[in-house]
């Protein structure tokens, strides 16, 4: 979930500067949630506009007024050029980089994680691994690794006897997903052993993290048995890899969930938020799936090794963003991340983000407002700026083109929530019935 | 003599008759493909009017047509000039243009003519005989003007010539069964523009068909922008669909040539590859070489397998109708919320 809404939330006051032909430039502002309302411009009759003056018996004093306050005006508008130019020869004295988190000791954390990471083999690497270390960059090193695989590895010894007990083939990876699917939503219990286990619960409370941005942690999870399309997706993973189940990440809008090939080759998607077998045609109505999305590969497609690890590079600039803001480390992070997820929406959105945020510190610099249209056009003295400014234009209207829509977050939670009618209840138990009795014609086999 | 002279004539005729028809398909071909080979003759009204002049062995009346053509565009011009559209992104030009064209085509206008008010009658969706089983020409744009109803396949076409002829583009896209609008402007993105119900749906309801496999969209079978090229490969097979509705009994030579050169052009053409593939197995049954005949059959079962591949489902025409009028029934799903501007109110 946090995936995509997390950068989003940065996004809430998206200002894209447009830029024209040569040195004009121009603002448009733009409302993420519906930037296609265009504002209406309301035209001024000319009786409004000039009333004041008709009634007015000094009109000719008036003119002389106004003739005087345009002289002034250009006066001053000279002298604001000058000014502009004089701070343009200064340009050394700016800063074109955003300054840095890095006297911050906590900071740390993440620096060495991030060197870790990208030292990774991203051919053959443990999911458990790499994602301990961004969770545990975010609490500053005290959590336990060895606590941490402990509860892995017995959760993984408890899947396996389960299956064993149930007859499940143990070479099947139908099998092996299906009770990773019932170790995610249904009550089990070790008849020999008697040890029980409850199935996770979806957070409806803080599902995007933004109360604290650690419940989107796998180690949350684990331990309050509540988590989100963040969470569980990626418990799910490491589970997979302890069992050695095949089964890969997959993205919708501001949501992940798992694919998985059955033995016979077909495809099939776990949503585990609500412990069910969602179908393509329910997730492509979410209505905010454009075409141009599937054909830049950005949903609905399994994240290899790579992709995965790139995804979790973005994680890392996630929760160094949350834990202190916007610096040149969120820039480096997410290049490598783009280097392995060239496609990455995250990614992206994050890099525009940070554009943006650079843009404007800079701007600030200069003393320049870049929401004020009128101050926006003075960085045409600055070519550094003007350069800033396009880079971050650019990199929004690549989000756009890679089939990016925001979807509100109102409209994710009742999409998600549509997945519990009759109709795709229905569906879902069909595919588990098929399920069943594939797995039940594979014990006899054994 | 006299009965002789005539049967002669008579049978010189009909051959004759059908040599010229013949080779008014031909030309319509060459027209084509001179427009995918040289660009700068690209010209989507020339294109398609050729294609339906060739089913009309020559007897169609370019010159009427072309002043509806003529007349629809200015009726464009005078909505540009006099309506108001709140838009005020940089490429207002053009959005005002699709604006003017998508309402000439959807929209009741009052019109005043020497002081009395008119109402223009927008074009209709027939629901006669929507894929032209019964008879190929109710796909036509001509049909269209000349009668003012129409179905998928004429109206995004008139939609089309329209804006071309008023100086922007608009781009076709294929569905099952189906085409409509695509357009790209800076405020919204990418948008539908589905003229059978004037309405702008959202990708969800085109999804929500139940024939769009992922990999077709991904693939760009289906919900594709389609550029000029691929536009023209479009007629291409139009072009060899009429053909064989003219010639039942052709050899297959014809409507091959045409496939191939639509696939050139646009290689997930579905529509093209099935042709393709009819063909090839009408060849094949006619294959006497048993050796031969084999080793086509596996070629064939490969071009399905690839169709399958690709993503291509085949839609049946009651489900297609069903999901048509769905746009109406559950509009609130499907219609693009964030085009405020647009949307009829």
């Amino acid at each position: 979930m946090n995936k995509i809404t997390a950068p989003l939330l940065y996004l809430l006051p998206f200002v894209m500067y447009s830029q024209n032909n040569g040195f004009e430039i121009n603002t448009e502002l733009q409302n993420p949630q519906n930037p296609y309302s265009a504002p209406t411009v309301q035209s001024l009759t000319p009786d409004s506009v000039y009333n004041d003056l008709i009634v007015t018996p000094l009109t000719q004093n008036n003119q002389q007024i106004m003739q005087e306050v345009e002289k002034n005006e250009a006066q001053l508008q000279k002298t604001r050029e000058e000014v502009f130019r004089e701070i343009a020869k200064m340009n050394n004295v700016f800063s074109y980089s955003l300054p840095s988190y890095s006297s911050l000791p906590a900071t740390d954390y993440y620096y060495k994680a991030f060197e870790k990471l990208i030292q990774t083999d991203t051919s053959n690497y443990s999911i458990s691994n790499t994602n301990f270390l961004i969770e545990n960059a975010y609490y500053e090193n005290t959590i336990d690794k060895e606590n941490f695989d402990k509860i892995i590895k017995n959760s993984r010894d408890f899947i396996l006897a389960k299956m064993k007990e149930l007859n499940y083939n143990p070479n099947s990876n139908l099998a092996k997903n299906y009770m990773l699917f019932q170790f995610f939503s249904e009550h089990l219990k070790l008849k020999a052993e008697g040890t029980e286990h409850l199935p996770f619960k979806y957070d409806f409370e803080d599902y995007t993290g933004i109360n604290d941005h650690s419940n989107m942690f796998v180690t949350n999870l684990l331990q309050t048995g509540t988590g989100q399309c963040h969470s569980m997706p990626l418990l799910y993973l490491i589970l997979a890899e302890a069992i050695n189940a095949e089964a890969y990440l997959a993205l919708s809008p501001n949501h992940s969930y798992i694919r998985f090939p059955a033995d016979n080759g077909k495809w099939y998607n776990i949503e585990l938020t609500n412990g069910m077998f969602s179908t393509d045609s329910y997730i492509l109505q979410s209505g905010y799936i454009k075409s141009e999305a599937l054909q830049n590969n950005i949903y609905m497609q399994n994240l290899n090794n790579k992709e995965l690890l790139g995804q979790q590079l973005t994680d890392l600039a996630q929760g160094y963003i949350h834990k202190f803001g916007y610096d040149e480390f969120v820039g480096k992070t997410i290049d490598k991340a783009l280097e392995l997820y060239p496609n990455s929406i995250t990614a992206n959105m994050i890099k525009a983000s940070l554009d943006r945020v650079r843009f404007e510190y800079v701007a600030q610099q200069i003393g320049i407002n870049p929401y004020d249209k009128e101050q926006l056009q003075q960085i045409r003295y600055f070519p550094e700026v003007v350069e800033l400014l396009n880079t971050a234009n650019a990199q929004f209207a690549k989000v756009g083109n890679l089939g990016y829509e925001p979807m509100p977050d109102d409209a994710y939670q009742k999409w998600l929530q549509a997945m519990n009618t009759e109709k795709e209840k229905q569906e879902n138990e069909t595919v588990k019935k098929q399920f069943k009795g594939v797995l039940e014609n594979s014990k006899i086999k054994d | 003599m006299k009965y002789i002279s005539i049967l002669l004539l008579l049978i010189i005729n009909v051959p004759l008759n059908a040599q010229n028809k013949q080779d008014r398909f031909e030309q319509s071909l060459m027209t084509l493909n001179n427009m995918l080979v040289d660009e700068s003759q690209y010209n989507f009204k020339k294109a398609v009017l050729s294609v339906e002049n060739a089913y009309f062995d020559g007897k169609l009346d370019t010159v009427a047509i072309n002043k509806e053509i003529k007349m629809l565009t200015n009726l464009c011009y005078s909505l540009i000039e006099n309506r108001f559209l709140a838009y005020v992104e940089n490429d207002k030009k053009d959005v005002n243009k699709w604006a003017s064209v998508y309402q000439v085509m959807c929209d009741s206008i009052p019109l005043i003519i020497k002081d009395k008010e008119y109402k223009y009658i927008p074009f209709k969706y027939d629901f006669d005989d929507v894929f032209g089983n019964q008879d190929i020409s109710n796909m036509f744009v001509s049909k269209l003007l000349y009668t003012r109803k129409g179905n998928c396949h004429s109206l995004p076409y008139l939609y089309k010539i329209l804006c071309e002829e008023l100086g922007t583009t608009a781009h076709l896209a294929l569905a099952p069964n189906h085409v409509y609008i695509k357009h790209k402007n800076k405020a919204n993105g990418w948008y539908n523009t589905e003229l059978t119900s004037g309405i702008f749906p959202n990708d969800a309801w085109l999804m929500a068909s139940g024939y769009v496999h992922v990999d077709a969209i991904k693939n760009g079978v289906y919900m594709k922008a389609l550029n000029n090229r691929e536009s023209i490969a479009l007629l291409l097979i139009d072009l060899a669909n009429a053909y064989q509705k003219s010639f039942p009994d052709n050899d297959g030579s014809f409507p091959l040539i045409c496939a191939e050169i639509a696939t050139n052009a646009y290689p997930n053409f579905a529509s093209a590859l099935i042709l393709k593939a009819e063909i090839h197995k009408r060849q094949l049954e006619k294959e006497t070489n048993i050796e031969k005949g084999k080793a086509n059959f596996k070629e064939l079962e490969q071009e399905y397998a690839h169709i399958h591949e690709i993503g291509y489902r085949f839609m049946p025409e009651q489900m297609y109708l069903n999901w048509l009028v769905s746009l109406k029934t559950e509009r609130d799903k499907f219609e693009n919320k964030n085009l405020n501007t647009f949307n009829k109110q």
